[in-house]
């Protein structure tokens, strides 16, 4: 059930993203946050025992993407789905707490999530740009993500607090620490 | 967590990632969306354009009220823009005109195969005694002379009055002291157009205006009057103008009020016609006899 809340929340931020994102111009409008990235990164941080319903989500949120944004059905589940497991993977190391570290954390996904994409998209022969034009989109996709990334992982500590069994639980969730 | 569990879960994550992998390669495949993904693009798709009908909104409400930071000086810019647009428009506007003019001057030519000099109208009709157009010639100059007949395509304007250089005063039709030859095609009844010099109108008259006994003959408001082309000023055939009220029927002759066809205030351009009026009779006011037709004198 936080899974699916989780991705729900997640999917209607990106449907406002998608709406909202094409009203601005210049460099904005290429500067498009990753939510997805940063979703499927939380999922993996926050996965507590089990990995897979991490990954389920991930997948589902990232079909959804797809649908929205028009790209190969399977491509952002793939890249959401990996970009999930080394966030998982991330956990056992980092410790992803204050605004600052919060925002590399995000920049660091955002990376990895187009790294990976970038590799998927190659490997299944799907459109891609000329590789400057693809570096720029990157890094402004990677700033925007950074932004962004205090205000998503906010939304889903708090959704995290709601599903919370116990007041410890909660204030954890709170706090940003994982379970 | 068992090792069973363990292995349970990785195998199962392992599932779900090559699942996507599975539908990419399918879809990169086929190219179209399959049943499902249409089906869910039903389903969401509401919500997209829900979700952009209220951003949208907002994003109007923003741009047109709040976020005005820019617009003064885009103001600034689109009346500087305004005010250079109005002014090549205006530049435009006299050209077209003027090439309209230069048209309708062809035309004339074409129409009238004598000589003619083309002239360009400089100054407009401004005291109501005097009905005078200011020409000044294109070529011509020694050859445009008094009394010579100034038409456009759209009828007769008038007489020159005086030449200075490659100046000319046209006299226009609605000067008193005008006079053309004319006739109306419809009863032939022919007379004399005269100026009024009104001083808001620049009607003309026919005072003499031969009738004939019968009723259809009659003329009528409306009816066109031409030039007659008695005396060779003007050519036979020109639309001077059309009847606008009769003023005086006492059996014999009409009086009636004339609306020239030329308006000279919109006039830019005329053809002056270089055949002079024929030199007056010398001999007109002198009395003649008749000779006597067989030595004597009739009784």
């Amino acid at each position: 059930m936080r899974s699916a809340s989780l991705v729900l929340a997640a999917y209607i931020m990106c449907v406002i993203v998608a709406a909202s994102w094409r009203m601005f111009g210049g460099v904005l409008h290429d500067a498009v946050p990753d939510l997805g990235a940063l979703t499927a990164a939380y999922l993996g941080l926050t996965a507590r025992r089990d990995v897979a319903p991490a990954v389920g989500a991930s997948v589902v949120l990232g079909y959804l993407i797809d649908l929205i944004s028009g790209a190969p059905p399977g491509l952002s589940a793939l890249v959401l789905a990996l970009t999930g497991l080394v966030a998982r993977a991330v956990q056992q190391r980092i410790f992803v707490r204050g605004k600052v570290m919060t925002m590399a954390f995000s920049a660091f996904v955002a990376l990895v999530a187009w790294v990976i994409a970038f590799v998927v998209r190659v490997l299944y022969h799907a459109s891609r740009a000329d590789l400057v034009l693809e570096l720029r989109h990157a890094a402004l996709v990677i700033v925007a993500t950074a932004l962004a990334g205090n205000l998503v992982w906010r939304v889903f500590r708090r959704i995290d607090a709601a599903f919370a069994r116990t007041a410890r639980e909660r204030d954890a969730a709170l706090e940003g620490l994982a379970p | 967590m068992t090792l069973r569990r363990r292995l349970l879960d990785w195998s199962l994550a392992a599932v779900l990632v090559i699942l996507p992998a599975l539908v990419l390669r399918a879809s990169m495949a086929r190219g179209t969306p399959s049943g499902l993904d249409t089906a869910l693009l039903r389903i969401t798709a509401p919500l997209e354009a829900g979700v952009s009908w209220v951003v949208e909104g907002i994003g109007g409400v923003w741009s047109r009220y709040v976020a005005l930071v820019d617009v003064e000086d885009e103001n600034r810019e689109l009346r500087a823009d305004n005010e250079s647009l109005r002014k090549q428009l205006a530049v435009m506007t006299r050209r077209a005109f003027d090439i309209s003019a230069l048209e309708d001057l062809a035309v004339v030519k074409h129409q009238n195969p004598v000589d003619t000099v083309g002239a360009r109208v400089i100054g407009a009709p401004l005291s109501p005694q005097l009905r005078v157009l200011r020409l000044r010639l294109d070529r011509g100059e020694g050859e445009v002379l008094p009394e010579q007949a100034v038409i456009t395509s759209a009828g007769p304007v008038g007489r020159i009055g005086t030449v200075f250089g490659p100046y000319a005063d046209v006299r226009l039709l609605s000067d008193p002291d005008s006079t053309i030859d004319v006739v109306l095609p419809r009863t032939g009844g022919i007379g004399k157009l005269k100026g009024l010099g009104r001083p808001d109108t620049y009607a003309c008259w026919i005072r003499w205006l031969d009738r004939s006994a019968t009723a259809d003959t009659k003329v009528q408001v409306g009816d066109e009057v031409v030039t007659s082309g008695v005396h060779g000023d003007f050519p036979a055939g020109l639309l001077a103008g059309k009847i606008s009220k009769i003023l005086r029927d006492d059996g014999m002759f009409q009086e009636v009020e004339v609306e020239p066809t030329v308006d000279p205030s919109r006039v830019r351009a005329v053809m002056v016609l270089l055949a002079p009026r024929p030199p007056a009779d010398p001999d007109a006011k002198v009395k003649k006899h008749s000779e006597p037709a067989f030595g004597g004198r009739p009784l």
